[in-house]
């Protein structure tokens, strides 16, 4: 899956660091999931979709993650 | 939809924590099954007192594997949880095969080293550590 996280999380001056403390996970998850090595579960995905105030589907659409 | 609790978020302490007491554990049992073997040659070790140390020497890995399970189960975030488990069935689906065959070799004949007890204890935990690694490395 494609994800917009490094662009949200760059919008709001998070690290990824601050990212993980605020979703109680590890960073190692949050790089994972920006590059694309990691899909969440369901129940992270709508956290990450709530703590940035958007939709499950303006954060992670279908297809080839991007080159980082 | 509530959001997901927070766990903790420092499992690489943890972790490092909990990969030194596994470290620790696995090198008390060999160093016990060590003890055993010179008190059993020297004679200086009663059938009783190589039972306790036998019993007492692994006694670190019992509470290393406790404090793991307590990891996995409860500190763990989702992925890491993940690259554990697959590290674990990675090192189970390699050794179960060659135990088999190990096996099965010794009972047909075939000419096969004979394995220490070191052997016994340090080949799975190494191919679980091997398969944790691989499976670490997926999710970079």
């Amino acid at each position: 899956m494609r994800n917009l996280l490094p662009t949200l999380r760059a919008e709001r001056g998070w690290s990824q660091e601050e990212l993980a403390e605020r979703l109680g996970v590890s960073r190692q998850t949050i790089n994972s999931l920006e590059r694309g090595r990691y899909d969440p579960s369901l129940p992270l995905a709508f956290a990450i979709a709530a703590l940035f105030g958007c939709r499950i589907e303006e954060v992670f659409m279908p297809g080839a993650p991007a080159e980082q | 939809m509530t959001a997901a609790p927070p766990r903790s978020t420092r499992p690489t302490s943890t972790g490092a924590t909990l990969y030194g007491m596994y470290i620790g554990g696995l090198a008390s049992a060999a160093l016990g099954n060590l003890f055993i073997r010179i008190g059993t040659e020297a004679g200086w070790l009663p059938q009783a007192g190589r039972t306790v140390l036998a019993l007492l020497s692994i006694l670190p890995l019992v509470v290393a594997a406790f404090f793991f399970w307590r990891l996995l189960r409860n500190e763990l975030d989702e992925m890491l949880q993940r690259i554990v488990l697959e590290g674990m069935a990675m090192g189970l689906i390699v050794y179960v095969p060659l135990a088999a065959l190990y096996t099965n070799l010794r009972t047909a004949g075939a000419y096969v080293p004979r394995l220490d007890p070191p052997d016994v204890l340090f080949g799975p935990a190494l191919l679980v550590a091997l398969g944790i690694a691989v499976a670490a490395r997926r999710y970079r």
